[in-house]
């Protein structure tokens, strides 16, 4: 199964991973970001760079996968493709706290 | 010095894997575990990633089915039923067996195979070579991967590293040629990414529609097997409108003159027909490939895998130098960069220690080989596989089965799972994994000697290939030193320190960093053929190659270190098409039995076999699927998830239909990695692959196979 982005990423938007990614999978939205899961070769580059552990093999998801790869691709096909590293949101800091990481 | 393991460390490590990638892994040991893995951020061609077989490689340390002990068979053959036994007997019952073979029907009787299980200096290709040199056994002759390519490439352009990979960074056209990347050499792709973002075109000839095709300017579909046709027809193009850089071939190449006279029935008229691709859009690529400089074509693994695969490479070969792209970093081909590590390959194999005249026996007849097939006197008595898993890998698989359920046969099985193979071991050996040794990798894919520094302890009874073959060596009375060599011993005098390669990199930088850039000149300016220099007899690109009067040969890497026995068959001496023997324009002729062409390539989630008995990989790739175009799923009824048999006269195989592109018209596509035991009817794709070798270098011809599908 591909990698996803999972809602840790909402009000974050480190965009660590984007410059990692050899196929520029990554695309954004205005408080996230998405995985094209059609697109990720699964190197799993992205995953320890971020964080906020928001990326994660939808494998390894306890239960909702089909639900966060569907996502990820339908948000994928309407937004653009991020390919160089921007600034976290203002409420990231806030945001990595909350989630206790 | 060697490995002192820690309870809580980063190890640095490499991917073991028949891969061109090699990676630099730092694996994450924690209170004596392996907790993860992940891509060294510092190695130049790793860049931090791994791919979706090993990025999370504990999973393979600690499966629950890793073999961790000796074991002995007690139920029939193939039933996979064994009980444990301790090291000393397993050894033992090997020496006797072994010595009353040799006793009455001579060390010929026993017959190795291995391949790339495990790829590194120590534990890899050659490591049981000298073993069975000095035993007498039958020499192997494993022309599993690239061989038939290597022959020809060396044909033409001399064992080269040929261009720097990471120069493809600097390409203005680029052609990958039967190469799904994405999937099979993932690493180099951001060079290639770099390389379009500064506009350079890439096309993607492939027959199949993959993830890497996806990413093409341009893709081209050639009927499996009909590639020569379409390289041939290039050359054509090139010479026919004045497109050839004449200074380059007049001082670097030799035989262009009668290579223009042998091109001119190869016209993109000729090529249209026999690979369904448009004429015109031959000559444009043939243009834009000749004038959009420097020009790079990677050539993956699968273009040898037809009757002419050998041929199609000599062509290939052929191109840079016409258009003159080696002049320039980021100009000219790309096959085996291996060649440019100074390995002591004769130390490796320890050809010295062979009976000279001993047989050879090509590794993909083994069912042949087992099942009297193939004449040999003395038969085989005594198999012994480690580093491979041939039930899923060779062709002929039924009849490799028989051949394996012989009672009389003694088998003798390394592994680290109880693979299809392994089910048919009279004795299982438990084989470590990669965070369980020490290794030092060269690669086929990059110029990074890349070091593996032991993690963990072994699991369970666990040994190296190393150190098997020091125990079995122990068991056969070789008393030469030689045979007890420690793996860091191994591992400091495979390499040839000395050489000009090699300087400026030591054990202590290769401890530190984990990996040495070989010494050559950077990327950026490394163009190794700027002003010829190949090492060929003549010292230039051989067009008309002067060693096709030698006939077919195996370059010895591939077999032991042996020269005996080559093929030794006529060789054309100038690039010459040899259409497929089962696929291509013939494999639908009116009333043809199996009138669809079928290809088996590599799985994204698997290395050949290994990682198909993975949940997290088999989630991703799902059950064995059939990809077949719309136009014959219908004709024959066909809907996506319906289960079709798939068949020829060598066997059948089950499998989900996936009704798409992904497979053009004519072609069907069984991505390859399966096992027998979980599969619907007991065979996978290798079933229906024909044993016949391809024209150079002992290539297999698995893309050249023709099949019928039916509702199963």
């Amino acid at each position: 199964m591909p990698h996803v982005v999972t809602d840790n990423c909402t009000a974050c938007r480190y965009t660590e991973c984007v410059a990692l990614c050899p196929v520029d999978c990554f695309h954004a939205a205005d408080d996230r970001l998405y995985i094209d899961p059609d697109a990720c070769i699964d190197c799993a580059a992205c995953v320890p760079v971020c964080p906020v552990k928001a990326i994660v093999d939808a494998f390894d998801l306890d239960g909702g996968a089909d639900e966060l790869i569907t996502l990820n691709r339908e948000r994928s096909r309407e937004l653009p493709v991020i390919e160089e590293k921007t600034a976290p949101l203002p409420t990231a800091e806030a945001r990595r706290q909350a989630l206790n990481l | 010095m060697s490995t002192t393991l820690a309870a809580d460390a980063t190890v640095l490590g490499a991917c073991p894997h028949d891969c061109p990638d090699t990676c630099s892994m730092l694996v994450k040991v924690v209170q004596g575990k392996v907790t993860g893995v992940q891509g060294n951020p510092t190695h130049p061609f790793t860049q931090g990633r791994l791919c979706a077989k090993t990025s999370h490689y504990q999973e393979r340390v600690y499966h629950p089915e890793r073999l961790l002990y000796p074991m002995r068979r007690t139920g029939p053959k193939g039933s996979g039923e064994f009980e444990r036994i301790s090291w000393d007997e397993a050894l033992t019952t090997i020496g006797e067996k072994w010595r009353a073979i040799i006793k009455t029907d001579g060390p010929t009787a026993i017959l190795p195979y291995s391949y790339l299980g495990t790829q590194g200096i120590v534990n890899g290709l050659t490591v049981g070579d000298p073993f069975f040199n000095k035993l007498g056994a039958t020499i192997s002759e494993r022309t599993f991967c690239d061989s038939g390519a290597s022959t020809a490439y060396v044909m033409t352009v001399g064992p080269t590293p040929g261009m720097d990979p990471e120069s493809l960074a600097h390409s203005r056209f680029i052609i990958l040629w039967a190469c799904n990347l994405l999937s099979t050499n993932a690493h180099l792709w951001p060079f290639i990414d770099q390389a379009r973002k500064q506009g350079a075109k890439l096309v993607v000839i492939d027959p199949v529609k993959t993830g890497t095709t996806a990413m093409a300017d341009l893709h081209l579909r050639p009927r499996p097997g009909t590639d020569g046709a379409l390289a041939l027809a290039m050359i054509h193009v090139i010479i026919g409108e004045g497109l050839v850089d004449r200074d380059y071939v007049d001082r670097h190449s030799i035989g262009f003159d009668e290579l223009s006279a042998h091109v001119a029935p190869y016209t993109p008229a000729f090529a249209a027909a026999e690979t369904g691709i448009d004429a015109e859009i031959i000559r444009t690529l043939a243009r834009d490939y000749a004038s959009a400089q420097p020009s790079a074509i990677r050539i993956g693994v699968a273009i040898e895998r037809s009757a002419g695969g050998g041929q199609l490479v000599r062509a290939i070969a052929c191109l840079p130098a016409l258009v003159g792209a080696w002049r320039k970093p980021g100009g000219g081909l790309l096959q085996l960069p291996l060649w440019a590590f100074p390995a002591r390959w004769d130390h490796l194999h320890r050809a010295d220690l062979a009976t000279p005249g001993t047989r050879v026996i090509n590794q993909w007849k083994l069912g042949a080989a087992l099942t009297g097939s193939l004449p040999l006197d003395p038969p085989i008595r005594a198999l012994f596989v480690y580093n491979s898993n041939p039930l899923v890998v060779a062709p002929d698989q039924l009849r490799l089965q028989q051949g394996l359920a012989r009672e009389d046969l003694f088998t003798v099985v390394s592994e680290q799972f109880m693979t299809d193979t392994a089910r048919y071991a009279d004795l299982l050996l438990p084989a470590t994994t990669q965070v369980e040794q020490d290794d030092l990798m060269f690669s086929w894919g990059h110029l990074y000697l890349t070091l593996n520094r032991q993690a963990v302890a072994p699991q369970g009874e666990a040994v190296s290939n190393a150190e098997l073959f020091r125990r079995l060596a122990t068991v056969m009375g070789f008393d030469d030193p030689f045979f007890q060599r420690s793996d860091e011993q191994i591992l400091r005098e495979s390499m040839d320190w000395d050489a000009p390669s090699m300087q400026g990199i030591s054990m202590e930088l290769l401890e530190t960093q984990g990996y040495a850039r070989l010494n050559l000149p950077a990327a950026d300016i490394f163009a190794p053929h700027a002003d010829g220099g190949f090492p060929t007899p003549s010292g230039k690109v051989e067009m008309k190659a002067s060693m096709a009067a030698g006939g077919n040969f195996v370059l010895p890497t591939f077999r032991q270190g042996c020269s005996d026995h080559q093929d030794g068959s006529p060789v054309p001496a100038l690039p010459t098409y040899t259409p497929p023997r089962e696929s291509g324009i013939r494999v639908a002729a009116p009333g043809a039995r199996y009138p669809l062409a079928m290809m088996s390539p590599k799985s994204h989630s698997f290395l050949n076999s290994s990682y198909a008995n993975h949940r997290r990989q088999l989630a991703r790739e799902s059950e064995q699927r059939l990809f077949i175009n719309p136009a014959d799923a219908s004709s024959r009824g066909i809907r996506s998830d319906d289960l079709v048999r798939v068949k020829n006269d060598r066997g059948a195989f089950v499998a989900v239909a996936k009704v798409g592109d992904e497979a053009m018209p004519g072609v069907v596509v069984a991505p390859m990695g399966y096992w027998i035991a979980s599969s619907r009817a007991q065979a996978t794709p290798a079933a229906l692959n024909p044993t016949v070798l391809g024209d150079l270098g002992g290539a297999p011809t698995f893309s050249d196979n023709a099949v019928e599908v039916e509702l199963a």
